[in-house]
């Protein structure tokens, strides 16, 4: 059962996003280590990412390719001219985008589309509120759906011979399948009547849950930017 | 804020949306990261992204035939790159919205929609990566446009072998790199949305 409502999980999410780009260097580390504790006791499915070893590849070549390219160059290792402070952007670049990474993913897995639009909503953008609730609960699918459909190709010997014509027909087959899961939305959407230009939802509740997270995470994040 | 859309208009934008966005979030902000704005050569990620990008919402027009639907699927994506890694993202949100805007334009100028005025909307949307480096850098980093202009011919003298004197031939090779990629974005765009229409009414025989 979910602690907090879409608000306190949107508090969350702001929180990690401004602190990941505000946050310098050293304090970063603190960022990232409070959002994988909070995601592995209030959303663990968000963390399903980090299990997989092609995020870490990402994340390391991120570090390991910005001596290369960033800074001017001070030192030299295996034959290679490297820059230390490439090293250093690069490191604190990867810890910010893994912190907001994770955190997006937590939000993603924690939030219905239908809250999503709801929250879009409280701000007055309906039609748009509701397509991007329904685009950001896709992202997960739309992934596993890319993956299958490539699986699929590969064991049928799709990319032997004729990669061009088998990449055309792997891209049509993701954005068939994506558009199969909006017919399946668009009934489910309008089986819940839903109307984008019906009246108004219910507005979201902010509930004690969410108002003692969004204090506890604004000291958090006032005392981390203050902390010398 | 009143829509005009339908439920299914509304849900097949989310789906382009998304799809541009999954590509945006991992592909583009990983290859951002690694090859930063300032190292962008006379081909940038920004470019590849952008033609990418207009494949896939030009493909949701042909779906969601109404005006503002292109735009609606750039604002869609710009909301999920706000969401997504990597260092400052203001500059390519908007940088999305307006080649949107202008790939917009360009399909109301052309009326009936074809693949000549798909051309032409992928064409428009990917020339502005080249303003949008003046735009960006004036806008968000506070360097004077000539010092853009210079580096930008540094950048392409080198790429191209030349003196920088060469300065109209170097920013037409510029343009011309992003009107053939948009172009050709517009092309592939038309192709495989009639594929994809094609397949989902059962007409193509099996993609041939």
């Amino acid at each position: 059962m979910r602690i907090f409502g879409a608000w306190g999980c949107l508090a969350f999410l702001v929180w990690a996003i401004v602190l990941g780009i505000v946050a310098p260097e050293i304090k970063i580390v603190f960022v990232l280590g409070f959002v994988i504790v909070f995601s592995a006791i209030f959303f663990p499915s968000g963390l399903k990412p980090i299990r997989r070893p092609e995020f870490w590849v990402l994340v390391a070549s991120a570090v390991l390719f910005s001596p290369l390219l960033i800074g001017e160059k001070d030192f030299s290792l295996l034959g290679l001219s490297l820059s230390r402070q490439g090293f250093w952007v690069g490191l604190w670049m990867a810890l910010r985008a893994l912190s907001m990474a994770l955190a997006v993913g937590g939000f993603a897995y924690a939030v219905s589309a239908d809250e999503i639009a709801r929250l879009f909503e409280a701000a007055g953008l309906k039609g748009l509120g509701f397509a991007v609730g329904v685009a950001f609960n896709l992202l997960p699918t739309l992934e596993e759906m890319a993956r299958n459909a490539y699986q699929a190709m590969r064991l049928r010997g799709g990319f032997r011979r004729e990669r061009l014509r088998a990449l055309r027909m792997l891209f049509v087959a993701i954005v068939l399948n994506a558009l199969r899961r909006g017919d399946e939305v668009v009934e489910a959407a309008e089986a819940r009547a839903f109307r984008p230009d019906g009246p108004r939802q219910e507005p979201l509740p902010l509930g004690r849950a969410d108002l003692v997270l969004v204090a506890v995470l604004t000291v958090l994040g006032a005392g981390l930017l203050a902390w010398p | 804020m009143k829509t005009r859309f339908t439920t299914r208009d509304l849900v097949y934008i989310a789906v382009f949306g998304a799809l541009w966005g999954v590509l945006e979030i991992t592909v583009g902000s990983y290859l951002h990261l690694i090859f930063p704005p300032v190292t962008t050569p006379l081909v940038g990620v920004g470019t590849i992204m952008a033609a990418i990008g207009m494949v896939l919402a030009l493909i949701g027009r042909l779906f969601v035939p109404r005006a503002g639907s292109v735009l609606m699927i750039g604002v869609v994506v710009a909301i999920l790159k706000a969401l997504s890694m990597g260092g400052v993202k203001l500059p390519a949100m908007i940088g999305i919205i307006i080649e949107c805007l202008l790939a917009e334009l360009s399909l109301f100028l052309s009326r009936k929609p074809g693949r000549g005025g798909f051309m032409l909307a992928g064409c428009l949307a990917v020339l502005w990566t080249f303003f949008h480096k003046f735009f960006a850098s004036y806008v968000f980093l506070g360097r004077g446009i000539y010092d853009v202009y210079l580096e930008m011919l540094k950048k392409g003298a080198q790429a191209l072998g030349l003196e920088m004197g060469y300065a109209l031939v170097i920013i037409a090779a510029y343009l011309l790199v992003r009107i053939v990629a948009g172009g050709l974005a517009g092309w592939l765009a038309w192709d495989l949305g009639k594929a994809v229409q094609a397949r989902l009414t059962g007409g193509e025989r099996a993609l041939e």
